[in-house]
């Protein structure tokens, strides 16, 4: 009995371990935790109404409206993560969060650090990512997408700096050769770009304080000439997908494109810049076909393209030092390379805004049509989705990771040494396209109010400004019948509107008069005095196009030198070894009116007003400050932060 | 089993060895490992039966060939296509060897990457609604501090060039605080700023003058000329007509601020209820901590 119970024991002992065990198994094999997760689903794009903010209802004002218009500043060049080149170098900012930097919050950098806006928040921005394989990064990144499989992604997306350089390469070169998959263009990753873009926008439009438009780059370079334009929205009636220069790298197929939209209701802009980098063909006489421009190609251009951006960090296309050589002021932040290919620019003729603008009236006046009448703005062209980071003093320079340090920009001597001693400059490294880089470009503009409406009626109508950083502002009217006081009284500007044009407008002749101009400049109150304002003048002579620069308003009351038009120097300089200016140089602002000395009125011509402040620190300079070493001998020092106002063209006959 | 027992009593009588055998034979330790014994060699058995298998289907497949028509734009040749399937089912076998090595133990990529798909994964299954318009303004009046409105001034002003000189200037505001006092227009240098405004942020203002003019604004009596007040330009005689301090921005104007708070408030109180549940389910030990 005991024996047969004891047996009964071992087994039920021995069955219970082994139900034990087997449980244990079961446990340990089944997929207790996760929950299966449910099938991707595209994300539905604009969830919930977006129309809360929209624009005021017409003939209702904003706040700040003024008929006398007020100056805004804004961006209208800015890339974030969902541009392919901006992706590569490691940036992750989004477009809501370049709207965030915009109105003075604080983002992140693609290299770790935070950055913010010293000057306060901007008056509005457009997003302009690249329309070519916009979006598609973030997605090849994305390990469970398709498109990451490709071969070509592989190693594209490395946080060193060298891969990173030779990744952008990569994708540049797979652009020339069109070996790049389709798939990098597909439908769905454009419009999802598309839409995010939209949406940003839509978001962060604020009516009377800060505005938004929805834009992209057309980022066409045959020959890795540039030939990139920013194409800017007035409202929400927007094509279904960018027009992208991988359906023709030919800016005539984007303008008849545009003519299109225009159409259908949609109104947009198109605004070229880096004519610097185009090696002559950005203001060619010629069309991408070989043929001669005609009125047909003029009046095409004229009606898309109004603006040019003048100036921005990969340098300012005004002029170039052998273009006009009697402008001492002609050498500011000049860079002679293409643009994201490293190659020497030769051919200046077609490069830069103020030949066209000669080239521009010379046609009008031999063939009756002109091609370049063009108003100004800067913009920063940040792909660090950080608009209007464009700040001597607070530089971060503008591609990521690859320039995110001053040694990276070579603003500081290699390898921690503490002298320049023995550093060869090679100008064809990639660290010396990044010295020729310059902290510039805003885009100022004259309107009412800052709305969607106004501020694109005033870019349209070129009521518009440039800067090199500093929100200088500065009204330019021209006129026959101003008060002889004009410039004394306080309501100069209802009296210029009233018997004047305004910068960006047609003077046209009137008998026996000669036009008076006024020029008027004051200062960024977060940034130097101003030191001389000048008008810069081209006309043609003889059927010669000719240029000249005057000066017309001198600061620290010095007495202009009316024979040669130059202000005699105001003896303003910079102590390199802190940045600071010499105290109680320059002027609040510079304010006159002038009469053209050499006026004639059969001659055809155009003006515009260039104000320059006393020479400040180079970004350059203060990264060398900052770490205790001399400025790099290869560069300048310092420089003289200007302003350029939009032109206004003497029009001799109609 | 049975004939186990059954043999044993037959052997019994003979012989003590044999009886030693028979009290091993049933001690339940024995019958325990001979169990285990006879299911380990038939699992073995059944596993040398099912080779593990790699497996490239019709679909992958197709993706291969898709791909590869992508780069080269033309149809792999035969031998290209051996290539390329010979190189998928090595990527296979190794993936499927370190697997069951298991090499993507303690791998932090593969960990990370795991972690971002379960993240992802639960994001997914708690999609939040819409939520509707009361429960967006029941959310508004829980958190009124986090949707300020900057103050708001009208006021005018006239201006006097720092160009005059300092002391020329302030004099001149000086003179020009007087006459607007007893009424009388204050004069002043023409500005290019504008000389009145109507309903201006406060912010503009000091971005636009400077700390000391937006101070000087900021706590102005109402209706009476202030001054001289110092700006980046120069000095001023200011007169606010009107003030509204710092206040709560209106549903109307942040609702979609408000929209966006709330979907992020309720992902990240989905998220935190899913990694409590999973904390729950797992017992965490962490070195030199009492759990």
């Amino acid at each position: 009995m005991t024996r047969s119970r004891d047996r009964a024991r071992a087994w039920t002992v021995t069955g219970a371990l082994v139900a034990i065990a087997a449980g244990g198994a079961a446990i340990a094999a089944s997929d207790a935790v996760a929950p299966k997760p449910a099938a991707k689903a595209p994300a539905a794009p604009a969830a919930g109404p977006r129309t809360a903010r929209d624009a005021a209802p017409p003939g209702r004002r904003l706040p700040g409206w003024n008929p006398e218009r007020n100056a805004y500043f804004g961006d209208l060049h800015v890339h974030t993560k969902l541009s392919f080149d901006a992706y590569i170098f490691n940036v992750r900012a989004t477009p809501e969060d370049a709207y965030r930097f915009a109105k003075g919050e604080t983002i992140g950098h693609a290299a770790g650090f935070n950055i913010r806006l010293a000057g306060g928040p901007l008056d509005f921005v457009a997003v302009t990512d690249h329309s070519e394989y916009i979006g598609a990064m973030e997605e090849a990144n994305d390990p469970s997408s398709p498109i990451s499989k490709l071969p070509v992604v592989q190693g594209l997306f490395s946080p060193d700096p060298k891969s990173i350089q030779t990744a952008f390469n990569r994708m540049v070169e797979g652009n020339d050769a069109g070996t790049l998959p389709k798939e990098f263009s597909e439908r769905r990753i454009v419009s999802r770009a598309w839409s995010e873009i939209q949406q940003a926008a839509a978001h962060n439009y604020a009516p009377g304080h800060f505005t938004t438009f929805v834009g992209y780059e057309y980022t066409s370079a045959p020959n890795h000439r540039n030939l990139h334009r920013n194409v800017i929205f007035r409202g929400t009636q927007l094509p279904d997908l960018p027009y992208s220069a991988l359906q023709s790298n030919d800016p005539e197929t984007l303008w008849r494109t545009m003519d299109g939209w225009r159409a259908r209701g949609i109104e947009a802009l198109a605004i070229p810049h880096n004519a610097n980098g185009s090696d002559g063909i950005m203001f060619d006489s010629v069309r991408r076909n070989g043929a001669p421009i005609d009125r047909a190609y003029a009046e095409l251009r004229a009606r898309n393209e109004p603006l040019t951006e003048i100036t921005q960090i990969k340098g300012t296309s005004e002029t170039h030092p052998s273009l006009s050589p009697n402008d001492e002021w002609a050498n500011f932040e000049i860079m002679e390379r293409y643009i994201g290919f490293n190659k020497a620019v030769t051919k200046f003729h077609g490069s830069y805004v103020r030949q066209a603008l000669l080239d521009g009236i010379e046609l009008q006046e031999k063939k009756g049509f002109n091609p370049f009448k063009l108003g100004f703005i800067g913009s920063s062209d940040t792909h660090n989705a950080a608009p209007g980071s464009v700040e001597e003093r607070n530089f971060f320079s503008k591609v990521g990771r690859i320039d995110a340090t001053p040694a990276q920009r070579g603003s500081i001597p290699p390898d921690g040494a503490r002298t320049w001693d023995g550093v060869v400059h090679d100008p064809g490294a990639q660290a010396a396209r990044f010295q020729a880089w310059g902290a510039s470009g805003l885009a100022g503009v004259w309107a009412e109010e800052n709305s969607r409406e106004a501020i694109y009626a005033a870019l349209r109508r070129k009521e518009t400004f440039a800067t090199s950083g500093p929100r200088i502002r500065v009204r330019f009217f021209a006129g026959y019948d101003f008060p002889a006081d004009l410039d004394r009284r306080t309501d100069l500007v209802t009296q210029a509107y009233a018997h004047g044009v305004p910068m960006g407008g047609d003077l046209l002749p009137a008998k026996g008069k000669a036009p008076a101009f006024l020029i008027w400049g004051v200062r960024d109150p977060n940034s130097g005095y101003l030191q001389r304002a000048q008008v810069v003048k081209g006309w043609i002579e003889n059927g010669v196009a000719k240029e000249r620069v005057f000066d017309v308003a001198c600061g620290d009351r010095l007495t202009l030198d009316k024979a040669s038009w130059r202000c005699p120097a105001n003896g303003a300089s910079v102590d390199l070894k802190t940045c600071e200016p010499t105290r109680f140089k320059g002027d609040v602002e510079l304010r006159t009116v002038w009469r053209d000395p050499t006026f004639d009125p059969k001659q055809r011509a155009f003006y515009y007003v260039r104000v320059l402040e006393n020479p400040s620190c180079r970004w350059s300079t203060w990264d060398a400050l900052r770490n205790g070493t001399p400025p790099n001998p290869n560069l300048p020092a310092t420089i003289m932060e200007r302003a350029w106002s939009s032109p206004i063209w003497y029009e001799p006959r109609a | 089993m049975a004939s186990v027992a059954q043999a044993a009593p037959r052997t019994a009588r003979f012989d003590p060895a044999v009886r030693g055998l028979r009290r091993i034979a049933r001690e339940p330790l024995v019958h325990f490992l001979i169990i285990g014994g006879l299911l380990f060699g038939g699992l073995q058995l059944v596993r040398g039966a099912q080779r593990p298998s790699v497996t490239i289907s019709e679909q992958d497949l197709n993706q291969l060939v898709a791909y590869w028509e992508l780069q080269s734009g033309r149809p792999p040749t035969r031998q290209e296509l051996q290539a390329i399937v010979r190189d998928r089912v090595d990527e296979e076998l190794l993936a499927h060897e370190a697997h069951r090595l298991g090499l993507d133990k303690d791998d932090m990529i593969i960990r990370r990457r795991l972690a971002q798909k379960m993240a992802f994964a639960s994001e997914d299954l708690g999609a939040v609604a819409e939520p509707d318009e009361a429960t967006l303004r029941a959310f508004y009046d829980r958190r009124r501090a986090q949707y300020p409105a900057p103050a708001h001034v009208t006021l005018r002003h006239a201006f006097f060039s720092g160009d005059r000189g300092a002391e020329a200037a302030r004099a001149a505001a000086i003179a020009a605080l007087a006459r607007a006092r007893r009424g009388e227009d204050p004069g002043g240098d023409p500005f290019l700023l504008p000389l009145t405004y109507a309903d201006a942020s406060l912010d503009d203002i000091e971005r636009d003058y400077g700390a000391a003019y937006a101070r000087a604004v900021r706590i102005a009596p109402l209706g009476t000329w202030i001054g001289p007040v110092p700006s980046a330009y120069g000095f001023h005689v200011v007169r606010v007509e009107g003030r509204q301090g710092a206040t709560t921005a209106r549903f109307e104007t942040v609702r979609d601020e408000v929209r966006d708070a709330w979907l992020a408030d309720r992902r990240a109180a989905a998220n935190a209820a899913f990694l409590d549940s999973l904390r729950k389910r797992y017992r965490v030990v962490v070195a030199g901590q009492t759990p």
